[in-house]
């Protein structure tokens, strides 16, 4: 009798599989219950966050509004020059690929300030491209901005509240086969696009994700062969840039002085970076 | 007694169906073939984006699946054995072929045929995009498809690299 039992156990242990995909055939045939079951689903994961590819719409959006007040620069030269110090920066990130990749633009402006939007798109003004006096003081502010990619910044600035709409949506709607699905979720996507907007180009990232952003760049930088110490050069002349001003980036970004003082204490000692002289003179004939 | 032995017998017969199936029946087992559907793709040495890839597969690779970890695929590729994201494959539909990595490792939740539904179960998708633009005509998703345009040759970022003495 014993030995029959274990038997047992192990015939259904070799069927569980069979018997389990068994009413996944039969979920394929039978959508109300594949419907009911999926929204349970959806129900039960209804704590996960956002994904990257979710993430990446919410950035092509929010790139989408920025460029609604802003116009793209057409110095192809300049763009292509952009992208390769980006790309090089970005895959020595914590973060070197995200859903669709990095790309990097150029705005049409005068104003300083740069913008990390979420899933990997960073706009920078021509205005900051000229602040930087050398290739490794762009490449510190393209660490920056992958640096709050990387750790998710702008995506986590969609309220937590609305994010848990976003689900019971996603569940309730799972649950019917019909009904104004795309209508409440684009609603919800419009909210989580003010949400990012807001946080990155009005009122800023906190103090904290600000310079742990900056710490990510002092690490990016390193690792792929940039002089940190541009950072603390870059934020010595935006220091002086910035008396006075108000807006833009002075106004999205703690005190640079505080961000100075932090930084210089990170960089240390460090030693002299090969090639410094080519990359700078590469600059020049780009940014020019 | 006898009843003991006929459920002996039956259990005898299910294992032995239940292992012929596991091991014999075709198409169920590794060796199943994706086609990655998502640009911008690369094989990686170990199932982490911050290894330094093997090599790029582009869209509408077809790769070997040889098992699965996580949200990870390993996979043979042009001869090169590596590591994919699952991102670079899209869910399963309604009615597509049952694998056995699915069942045992939990392939994503099969699709329904409402598109509704599959919406839903989504998120933010490029349907709901396509919603919010049609509601905000003012934003400029022309350039953002142009910036998404702005791509680096992975052979000419290794030159840039070099030239600029910064490290491969």
């Amino acid at each position: 009798m014993r030995s029959l039992t274990g038997w047992s156990w192990l015939a259904w242990l070799a069927a569980a599989p069979f018997l389990v995909g068994g009413c996944a055939t039969t979920m394929a045939v039978a959508p109300v219950a594949a419907i009911a079951y999926k929204g349970a689903s959806k129900a039960a994961e209804a704590s996960r966050p956002i994904n990257d590819s979710e993430e990446y719409y919410v950035g092509r959006a929010v790139a989408a509004r920025i460029l609604g007040k802003y116009k793209l620069d057409q110095n192809g030269k300049l763009t292509a020059y952009v992208n390769e110090v980006g790309n090089t920066v970005a895959r020595k990130s914590s973060r070197p690929n995200p859903f669709r990749g990095y790309h990097f633009a150029v705005l049409d402006t005068e104003e300083i300030n740069a913008f990390a939007c979420p899933g990997g798109i960073i706009l920078i003004t021509r205005g900051l491209v000229k602040t930087c006096k050398n290739e490794d003081q762009l490449a510190a502010v393209l660490a920056h901005e992958v640096g709050h990619v990387a750790n998710k910044d702008g995506i986590n600035s969609i309220s937590k509240a609305r994010w848990s709409e976003v689900f019971t949506a996603m569940g309730a709607e799972a649950a019917r086969q019909y009904g104004g699905v795309a209508g409440n979720l684009v609603t919800l996507f419009e909210g989580s696009i003010d949400d990012v907007f807001k946080t990155i180009v009005v009122n800023g990232y906190s103090r904290q994700a600000e310079m742990a952003a900056d710490a990510a760049a002092l690490t990016t930088l390193n690792r792929a062969g940039y002089d940190p110490n541009a950072m603390v050069g870059l934020l010595t002349v935006m220091e002086a840039k910035g008396k006075g001003a108000s807006g833009g980036i002075f106004k999205t970004h703690p005190p640079t002085s505080e961000r100075l003082a932090k930084v210089k204490g990170e960089v240390g000692e460090t030693p002299p970076s090969k090639g410094k002289k080519t990359r700078s003179e590469r600059f020049k004939e780009k940014v020019s | 007694m006898r009843t003991a032995v006929y459920s002996m017998r039956l259990g005898r017969y299910c294992l032995v169906l239940g292992l012929a199936l596991v091991f014999l029946v075709p198409g169920l087992g590794w060796g199943e073939v994706l086609k990655v559907t998502q640009p911008n793709q690369s094989l990686y040495p170990d199932p982490d984006f911050s290894s330094t890839p093997v090599a790029p597969v582009p869209q509408g690779a077809e790769v070997n699946v040889e098992r699965q970890a996580g949200d990870w695929y390993k996979v043979e590729y042009q001869g090169k054995s590596g590591w994919i994201n699952r991102q670079a494959f899209p869910a399963p539909r309604a009615g597509s072929k049952m694998s056995l990595p699915g069942l045992l490792f939990g392939a994503p939740v099969k699709q329904t045929s409402s598109d509704e539904v599959a919406l839903a179960g989504k998120g933010f998708t490029p349907e709901v995009e396509s919603g919010y633009r049609a509601k905000h005509p003012e934003m400029n998703f022309a350039q953002v498809d142009r910036i998404e345009s702005f791509k680096v040759d992975p052979a000419s970022l290794q030159t840039f690299i070099k030239e600029g003495d910064l490290k491969p």
